[in-house]
């Protein structure tokens, strides 16, 4: 049974940051949840997904965040409870519905959940979601522990309720990723019969009037923000320095706090309601504080805020010196650490903190890095994608005009490196390495001559690629886009789509079939194998030489992790040492320098390429690439 | 002397556009293919000394060093290099004529010599359906008369060389440009560890080239010129005339050479090699003399061959007259001359890829004569 629905109340669970939310949602009596996996969000509704049937839940993955946080609305506005969950890049994609859904409110509580990734360890952008909440004057959410996380999440439903508002909810990595203690509460099992009151249209006009109503509900968010138990301050009555914190700030700060030892001489102000500020809580701890410091991920989002509130109050506060990301006293970029808050107040109270002499730490440094390998990111063995990018790469080469490859958001996203053969030149959002190709193809009326090529994973084309695509079609551009269809929405944990014939809970769905999707949006559709890169790359280059207009060659290969859990070996792998040049002249280590998939493996003291049997997943696609047919599969 | 990679040929090679595409670096290794005419890096390779770089005609070429260690002597016939004797000469089986570019030497020659088993296949160069030049593996007549004529661009005749199929034992003929001709002969003299036939090789015939043309532009030309019209036969009438004569469809048509001069390989401008200075036997047209050879035998087991395919009656020859004679001498060192002055114009007459004595530098200035 899955933990997040352990029906023992007052029990003390460790859970994931993620599956606290997830077990909060649960607490609250959602109905319907909806998302579009992306880190670190995707254990919330992954979570709530394998508890869907026990639960009578619906949970979906829907196509993008906007479908998503669409679909949760709708549940709100038949009076049910919905949640929504993407990561920091999908409340983009979701904002345009969601700066409307403020105007018309909702009805049953409905909750959405953005977990930012400062540090962007597995985005393509570093943001603060935050921001949102302020441009759509919407009530925002940040647990900074665990526990938080469960009970945040579970009376964010009761204030969407009170207030007729979505809330938000914003996590960070490291309290999405981390595990902590977690007291259970009551499991209710709601029965409300979902019904869309047509005397109440959602409709967001006439806009100023309900503009005026979403003001006044965010000042009376601010009101019930000033008493909730979620902000506290613990310190001196009236210290040397307030620290003004939350999320993971706060423990970085506690942490940084004890360690120096100024329990006597800093305060901590710890704010779970960060949208709209708590202002007179605020306005009373700055009263007692000469100079403030902000602690929080990615923006000066707090820091901002206070100081404007401390403006508007600044004749009755005096004088006050503020330290944060702004002020260039904690770097503005990257993520926070106990380090970092701890070299802070260092520098500003002026003590001396040294958790290990400089010399050791400089030893261990260098013994730890002689010891650990160095691993760049790259792709799995037996990844179809080294493949497309080997083929990429040599039709490229052949084609010799310096064209490339516009990039999208997936595994293939490390085609911008060795592991992709450093093909990849454009990379942005879900969806715009078909847009853009679609732009660089209307180029050639203006002399470009660069081939592009766009790539696509299945799950990113049913997310943001079909509008792209139709719109190439539409607009005549000439363009070719290759689609990595391996069966999943692997980079982040393999949650079904609509081309893999699953649903989220595991029921059968149709299947919608790219091939027919592409040609129904005006393309040119062909389908390969990617593990024969010698045709692919015939196929590349033919479709970029021959073939006018909008083109797309589908590549179809499962994941290998996917394979791997379904499927034995297709072939055992052997390179034959007499065979192998290793160095020479002929070869010079193709396969483990330059294609370098992680089952093969360089044995210096033979000086001869080897597989590594327990990395080496038999998809023999190396016995190509290898110049003396050294490598030899054998079907098993 | 020869020392370099990949990366050497890269800089000293392809970015100087000097790549003639020869063949001689392809199918050595996993980073070189040859594409529509070009020979294309797909990877990098950091190896510091490699067989493309020293196979190249356009590596690093000592004349001098080449000379001493293939003819045993200094580099001092500047005019045509090393020659036993010069003959006219044609084939006489009448099966060639027609197909041939002049008197049919090098076809009735290639097939003479698999016949009586002096070689037992030859590396020639036939044409894909797109006119692509390749390297063709021959053993027999059918498949020589596939590979007659030419079209004036250069293909990768000598991968054919390096990527077989052999079975091994093969005594291996090969039919080459001037540069194929040189890349073979720093194959013969490398110190790498070779892999590949060419010890094997025990027959080199050398055609005389002027220049040859880039594929991609000249098919370009032709495409806008003739659609999809075939290609036949294509011809350059001797000088003063200089015009390219081309069958498309049934016409022949006639293009001025200034048309095409801007397709010629900036490779073919430095090369100071018309005679194909370091084949056994060298092969060309005769001016004013249409049906004819000019046939340069350079080397022992040339000489035999020549002269077993007279006595077989395979081809007939009488001497070369002395005007002809000295117009070629002429000709060749012209080329020289332009070599030299190109270099110079590059600025690589130093740190080029071609190492020259001072002294046969000045001599080849100083004999040799504008063209009338």
């Amino acid at each position: 049974m899955s933990i997040i629905a352990q029906d023992t109340p007052g029990e003390t669970v460790l859970l994931m940051g993620n599956e606290a939310i997830a077990r909060g949602a649960l607490e609250a009596g959602i109905k319907v949840c909806a998302a579009y996996p992306g880190n670190p969000s995707s254990e919330i509704t992954g979570s709530l997904a394998g508890v869907a049937d026990e639960f009578g839940l619906h949970v979906e993955w829907s196509v993008n965040e906007k479908v998503a946080l669409e679909v949760a609305a709708a549940a709100s506005f038949a009076g049910l409870r919905g949640l929504c969950t993407m990561k920091q890049n999908g409340l983009n994609v979701a904002s345009d519905f969601l700066l409307n859904l403020n105007l018309t409110g909702c009805e049953g509580g409905l909750v959405l959940i953005v977990a930012d990734d400062p540090g962007a360890l597995s985005s393509s952008n570093e943001e603060d979601s935050r921001a949102f909440a302020k441009l759509g004057d919407l009530p925002l959410l940040e647990p900074a522990t665990f526990q938080e996380a469960k009970a945040m999440t579970k009376w964010a439903f009761d204030l969407s309720e009170d207030l007729g508002l979505p809330v938000l909810v914003r996590t960070v990595t490291r309290v999405s990723h981390a595990r902590g203690n977690v007291l259970l509460d009551e499991l209710p099992r709601p029965t409300k019969k979902p019904r869309f009151d047509t005397s109440r249209p959602r409709i967001a006009l006439p806009v100023l009037t309900n503009h005026k109503l979403l003001r006044e509900k965010l000042e009376r968010a601010g009101q019930v923000f000033e008493t909730s138990p979620f902000n506290f301050y613990r310190g001196p009555e009236k210290p040397e320095l307030l620290i003004i914190t939350c999320g993971s700030g706060w423990m970085y700060s506690l942490e940084a706090v004890a360690n120096l030892d100024l329990n006597e001489r800093v305060g901590i102000l710890k704010l779970g309601t960060t949208w709209p500020l708590p202002e007179q809580m605020v306005l009373n701890h700055l009263s007692k504080a000469d100079h403030v410091l902000f602690v929080e991920e990615v923006s000066p989002f707090l820091e901002n805020n206070v100081k404007e509130l401390f403006a508007q109050n600044c004749v009755d506060l005096g004088l006050k010196r503020f330290s944060g990301k702004a002020t260039g006293t904690l770097p503005d970029i990257g993520e926070l650490n106990p380090d970092i808050v701890i070299s802070t107040l260092q520098d500003i109270l002026e003590v001396f903190y040294e958790p290990v002499s400089a010399e050791y730490a400089l030893r261990a440094k260098e013994i730890s890095d002689q010891l650990v390998p160095e691993r760049p990111l790259g792709f799995c063995a037996g990844c179809p994608h080294r493949a497309t990018y080997w083929a990429i790469k040599n039709a490229l080469a052949l084609d010799g005009r310096d064209g490339f490859v516009a990039g999208d958001i997936g595994c293939y996203s490390l085609g911008i490196g060795p592991s992709g053969f450093s093909q990849m030149k454009t990379l942005h959002a879900m969806g715009s390495g078909t847009g853009l190709a679609g732009g660089f193809g209307q180029l050639n009326a203006f002399g470009l001559d660069q081939p592009v090529i766009a790539v696509s994973g299945d799950s990113t084309f049913y997310h943001a690629v079909m509008p792209a695509l139709t719109n190439a079609s539409y607009n005549k551009s000439n363009l070719l886009l290759l689609l990595l269809d391996n069966s999943a929405t692997a980079m982040t944990g393999f949650q079904p789509h609509p081309g893999t014939g699953k649903t989220a809970s595991g029921q059968d769905a149709p299947i919608l079939d790219l091939e027919v999707i592409c040609k129904a949006l005006g393309a040119q559709v062909e389908v390969g194998d990617p593990f024969d890169m010698k045709a692919t790359t015939e196929t590349i280059l033919r479709l970029l030489q021959d073939v006018e207009g909008v083109k797309v060659l589908i590549l179809r290969r499962e994941c290998a992790l996917v394979r791997g859990r379904t499927q034995k070996k297709l072939f055992n792998m052997e390179v034959d040492q007499d065979l192998c040049l290793g160095e020479r002249c002929g070869c010079n280590r193709l396969c483990t320098r330059v294609f370098k998939c992680p089952g093969l493996i360089w044995d210096e003291i033979a000086g001869r390429a080897r597989i590594d049997e327990a990395i080496c997943t038999g998809c023999g696609v190396c016995a190509e690439i290898c110049p003396s047919l050294a490598i030899r599969k054998e079907v098993v | 002397m020869m020392n370099g990679g990949l990366r050497a040929l890269e800089e000293r090679v392809f970015d100087r556009d000097l790549c003639v595409s020869c063949g001689a670096c392809v199918s050595l290794c996993p980073y070189l293919r040859s594409w529509q005419g070009r020979i294309v890096k797909l990877d990098e390779c950091d190896l510091a000394e490699g067989r493309c770089f020293n196979y190249c005609p356009r590596g690093k070429v000592d004349l001098n060093e080449l000379h001493q260690r293939l003819f045993g002597g200094p580099y001092k016939e500047i005019e045509m290099g090393m020659v036993r004797s010069v003959l006219m000469a044609r084939a006489c089986d009448s099966v060639w004529a027609g197909r041939v570019q002049n008197g049919g030497v090098v076809s009735a020659l290639t097939d003479l010599a698999i016949k009586e088993g002096v070689i037992d296949a030859a590396v020639l160069t036939d044409r894909e359906v797109n006119l692509l030049p390749r390297g063709h593996i021959v053993s027999g007549r059918e498949d020589i008369m596939a590979c007659t004529g030419s079209i004036y661009t250069s293909g990768p005749t000598l991968e054919a060389l390096n990527r077989g199929p052999w079975t091994g034992d093969e005594r291996i003929g090969i039919v080459g440009l001037p540069c194929m001709v040189l890349a073979l002969a720093k194959m013969r003299t490398s110190s790498l560890e070779k892999r590949t036939p060419i010890d094997r090789v025990d027959l080199v015939i050398g055609l005389f080239c002027t220049w040859a043309l880039d594929y991609k532009s000249f098919m370009g030309f032709l495409q806008k010129r003739f659609g999809d019209r075939t290609i036949g036969k294509v011809d350059i009438t001797p000088p003063p005339e200089r015009i390219m004569k081309i069958t498309a469809g049934d016409e022949l048509h006639d293009i001025p050479l200034d048309e095409i001069r801007s397709f010629i390989r900036p490779g073919c401008h430095v090369c100071p090699d018309m005679t194909s200075e370091f084949s056994d036997i060298s092969v060309g047209t005769v001016e004013g003399e249409e049906g004819w050879n000019t046939v340069l035998v350079r080397t022992e087991r040339g000489e035999e061959l020549v002269k077993r395919a007279e006595a077989k009656g395979v081809i007939e020859s009488q001497p070369l007259p002395g005007d002809k004679l000295s117009h070629l001498k002429e000709a060749s060192l012209l080329k020289k001359r332009r070599a030299i002055d190109a270099l110079k114009d590059r600025g690589e007459l130093e740190d080029g890829y071609l190492t020259l004595s001072r002294e046969l530098i000045q001599q080849i200035q100083s004999e040799s004569k504008e063209a009338p």
